[in-house]
């Protein structure tokens, strides 16, 4: 599942796989001389599904060592750096820029982790931004935070969604601002044989975070999203351009795509990879 | 075992099989059986630069389909879409073409709801089991992926 999913259409991409694997007798002291000889740095790793579970050896789609030159084009078959005799030992996650500049130092940020509880995210944050209502009463709008930020990476990702948009259903008139960033994260992993060896990951894992506001953002800013835009999206997009394939829903079956020449086009010279017009 | 409507094995109805007759004693005290079939997402718009992401295609040729558009097909923008676990695909997706850009592209997520339907056919056609419709909800992405206007 995890394998050929993802990585950067780049060059030099090499594969640690067969830097490591075809020597196993030389375990112990090929690989440190591949892991002390070249700065931390030059591990880049390009990797789309994430595992932010520690405990779980991650599975590395594409690692680049500059040593055995094996082209990208084959897609690399998901390394396991755990089956490898590898175990990682910490996991740091670099920080990232915030992606709301001039964003006042005191919002709420939800940090959502793949393990969160839908329920646990959601309790905590409407009561912030609903206020104690206990208190004061019923002030409209005097309880409660304005804003709030989601912000989850890889596996989380999905879940920041689903909490961003469950707050907009409940509170409602919030206005949002979407974006999507690397985030980068360094991975220690240690020999268990090798006993010394170690070596360092950067992996870049999708993050998406998730502002919400009480107040009028920037509605020119990338990523924008009015208020109750719920449907508006589609149905803009539907008027946008007067599309002639209302019946080019998802006829996956035996139909030709002649019959819809516009999609034919978009799947020219696609090759091996036949993209039904879906 | 081997035949459940034997009278002498409603004695052990938990270990009747799950697919037998209605005649079964386990079926009787278990609700009926169902198939759960999902239905597709609700018709979507599809122009020629739309990109629905799905966790099927290889990633490379969805992100070189995108790439082609870009780039080959003369399009100033994409929208690039993704559903459930395709959402972190999509977003991927989105970033890849950035990096390969240098930067030039930029990226207007938006997100949505998007209301599914699953069907719940019983298992068995003659039993008194009436079909059930159930929605639920999942989130969803719409990335547009664009080149900013010259100013």
């Amino acid at each position: 599942m995890f394998t050929g999913c993802g990585m950067i259409t780049g060059q030099n991409q090499y594969l640690i796989r067969d830097a490591v694997r075809p020597l196993p007798g030389l375990e112990g002291s090929r690989p440190i001389q591949i892991e002390h000889g070249l700065p931390s740095g030059s591990f880049p790793v390009y990797h789309n599904q994430t595992y932010s579970n520690v405990v779980q050896p991650a599975v590395i789609n594409n690692v680049s060592i500059p040593l055995k030159p094996v082209p990208l084009p084959v897609p690399p078959p998901a390394l396991k750096l755990g089956q490898e005799g590898f175990k990682k030992v910490c996991r740091t996650e670099e920080d990232s820029p915030c992606p709301f500049p001039g964003l006042a130092s005191g919002v709420l940020e939800m940090r959502v982790k793949e393990g969160s509880k839908i329920r646990n995210l959601m309790g905590f944050a409407m009561a912030r931004m609903q206020g104690e209502k206990g208190i004061s009463g019923g002030g409209v709008s005097g309880g409660g935070l304005r804003q709030v930020v989601f912000t989850g990476s890889g596996r989380a990702v999905t879940k920041t969604i689903t909490c961003a948009e469950i707050m907009k259903r409940k509170v409602g008139s919030l206005h949002q601002l979407t974006k999507l960033q690397y985030k980068v994260v360094n991975e220690v992993w240690e020999s268990s044989e090798g006993g010394a060896s170690e070596m360092t990951v950067h992996r870049t894992v999708p993050s998406i975070s998730i502002l919400l506001s009480k107040d009028p953002l920037d509605p020119q800013e990338p990523g924008y999203q009015p208020p109750e835009a719920l449907s508006a999206l589609w149905e803009e997009r539907e008027g946008v351009e007067s599309s002639p394939q209302t019946a080019c829903k998802r006829t996956l079956g035996p139909l030709p795509y002649s019959s819809f020449p516009h999609c034919k086009r978009a799947c020219l010279g696609e090759g091996v990879s036949v993209h039904a017009p879906h | 075992m081997s035949d459940p409507r034997t009278p002498g094995m409603s004695s052990v109805p938990q270990a009747a099989p799950v697919h037998t007759d209605s005649t079964s004693p386990a079926v009787e005290m278990d609700p009926v059986e169902y198939t759960l079939r999902k239905r597709l997402p609700r018709k979507l718009p599809k122009r020629r630069n739309d990109v629905y992401v799905n966790m099927k295609t290889d990633f490379r040729a969805q992100l070189a389909r995108c790439q082609k558009l870009l780039e080959g097909g003369g399009h100033r923008e994409i929208c690039v879409h993704g559903l459930g676990l395709a959402i972190n695909r999509a977003i991927n997706i989105a970033l890849q073409l950035q990096a390969s850009s240098q930067g030039v592209l930029q990226l207007a997520a938006n997100t949505s709801t998007v209301e599914l339907v699953d069907d719940l056919e019983p298992e068995d056609p003659d039993e008194a089991g009436e079909h059930l419709t159930r929605t639920r909800n999942n989130s969803a992405i719409h990335i547009k992926v664009f080149y900013p206007d010259p100013q």
